[in-house]
């Protein structure tokens, strides 16, 4: 496997209720090292589940995920550890809402990563900083706007110095003026080299930041390229239609 | 042993100032001269609330050990994606059957069945042993089904969450969903406390000298039953209103930071 490649899923095969919903039905892609990829498609075309089952929130039905050269799906794999180095964002947020922000970001590092209360501290009030939530660090997350919500989640993951970022619908949940500062900080991570995959419906990050987008439909992936080409020319009939009726 | 005390007995050492009263409100202290004062009659009730405490005490923490494990497989078990393990599945169904059985039946029968066939105490340490294994296992039932309803009701990505930080699955549990659900099931919980502490009543049956035993000896002993009775009555009262008021602080604490 050229190093390069990150991850690579072989025949992704995900299904409901014995074989009648396919949610995704051999799905085999790559993400390299660096690389941003933006999936897109149709409610129900199974970009989310794609996604999810990266990092085995999603246990697919059958084929393989390689991560890191380290076949997940294999039963004696210890996911939790590769988990570490796979970070999570989600349309919902899913702060921890009992815990103040900084909680949420020291949490894990001080019980997976073995960190000191200390050290889990600077490291996340460095992130909150980059963010711009440097004074909210004791806040809880009810008191945050959406924004200010989906900015710590992103913090939340980047405090286990992830080598890959998923996020499943980042701003889909968020009041339209608030979509901006968070894709801020997404690009701002783009920029450092951050390896993402990115399912939303922002077709404009697609066209800016993306390296390569991806494009499913009925659980399978019908079109990949780079933005320039998939956006201008479509090959396929349902990304023509889908291009159309949202742009 | 000393014989029935009388009202013309006791009205001729009586004080002078009660003399003076008028007979019927004479007749009322004496009553209660008899009920708490003569032969230190007040001790069976203080005794009798020890063994009510610790009765109830005993039996809560029994309850909320066994109802947290309980809850805590039945909600693994039905939180699994893929088809649970023949283990947590046998365990699953063991606890069914206990909260289906405990649940099902009178607790009074339960006392019956655990003082007179099973456990067949002998002496005061091993009647109250009994009194609190049963009470603490019958309780378990019950908080069990209230913890699997709060660990239920958190939001599937709470735990999605942790578990794509890397958190395990017991890590998740113990530092995200449980503390979030046990500020939910709080007030249930208090109400199951409550409703323990009444039905402690019911260990008379296995002859423990509870509370409840004390104002039936002193009725036997006093040939009254009004003031005993009223006043077991408000013993319970003031205790629930008591234990009502903590529970209520205690709330408000957890509430003050968030949601």
């Amino acid at each position: 496997m050229s190093d390069n490649v990150i991850i690579r899923t072989i025949d992704l095969k995900k299904h409901y209720k014995g074989d009648e919903i396919r949610a995704l039905d051999g799905v085999s892609a790559e993400i390299r090292r660096g690389e941003v990829v933006v999936v897109i498609g149709p409610s129900g075309s199974g970009k989310s589940t794609f996604l999810r089952s990266l990092n085995l929130l999603e246990l697919p039905t059958s084929g393989s995920i390689f991560f890191e050269d380290v076949d997940i799906t294999d039963s004696k794999v210890n996911i939790n550890l590769h988990r570490q180095k796979m970070g999570m964002v989600f349309q919902q947020f899913n702060l921890f809402p009992h815990m103040t922000v900084l909680k949420n970001l020291t949490l894990a590092p001080m019980k997976l990563l073995k960190k000191s209360k200390e050290e889990a501290e600077k490291k996340a009030m460095e992130l909150l900083e980059r963010v711009g939530l440097k004074d909210r660090a004791e806040a809880y997350p009810e008191q945050l706007s959406g924004g200010q919500k989906q900015r710590v989640a992103i913090c939340r993951a980047l405090c286990m110095n992830p080598d890959v970022m998923l996020f499943d619908e980042p701003t889909s949940a968020l009041d339209p003026e608030m979509v901006g500062e968070v894709l801020d900080v997404m690009k701002s991570l783009a920029k450092e080299g951050m390896t993402m995959v990115v399912v939303t419906h922002e077709m404009g990050f697609a066209k800016d930041v993306a390296d390569r987008v991806i494009f499913m439909c009925d659980g399978k992936i019908v079109e990949e390229g780079i933005p320039d080409d998939f956006f201008t020319n479509p090959k396929d009939e349902r990304a023509k239609q889908f291009l159309k009726s949202i742009l | 042993m000393m014989a029935v005390l009388t009202f013309a007995k006791w009205i001729v050492d009586a004080p002078g100032w009660i003399l003076s009263l008028p007979e019927g409100l004479q007749r009322l202290i004496f009553q209660f001269y008899q009920v708490f004062i003569y032969e230190n009659r007040w001790k069976f009730f203080t005794d009798g609330l020890a063994t009510t405490f610790i009765v109830t005490i005993g039996a809560l923490v029994i309850g909320v050990i066994i109802g947290m494990i309980v809850a805590l497989i039945r909600s693994t078990h039905d939180s699994q994606s893929k088809k649970p393990n023949i283990v947590l599945r046998i365990l699953n169904v063991i606890c069914k059957i206990y909260v289906t059985v405990l649940r099902g039946t009178p607790l009074m029968v339960q006392l019956l069945i655990m003082g007179f066939v099973i456990m067949v105490p002998k002496g005061n340490f091993e009647t109250m042993l009994c009194a609190v294994i049963t009470l603490g296992i019958n309780s378990g039932a019950y908080v069990a089904e209230i913890a699997r309803s709060g660990i239920m009701s958190i939001n599937a990505g709470q735990m999605e969450a942790g578990r794509s930080l890397g958190l395990n699955f017991a890590q998740t549990m113990w530092h995200i969903i449980l503390p979030q659900a046990l500020k939910n099931i709080l007030p249930a919980l208090g109400n199951e406390l409550i409703a323990l502490l009444k039905e402690t009543s019911l260990v008379t049956v296995i002859a423990l000298q509870d509370v409840t035993k004390a104002a039936q000896v002193i009725v036997s002993k006093a040939y009254t039953a009004v003031i005993p009775y009223i006043s077991l009555a408000l013993i319970y009262l003031v205790l629930v209103m008591i234990l009502t008021k903590l529970l209520a602080i205690l709330e408000r604490r957890m509430r003050k930071n968030e949601r």
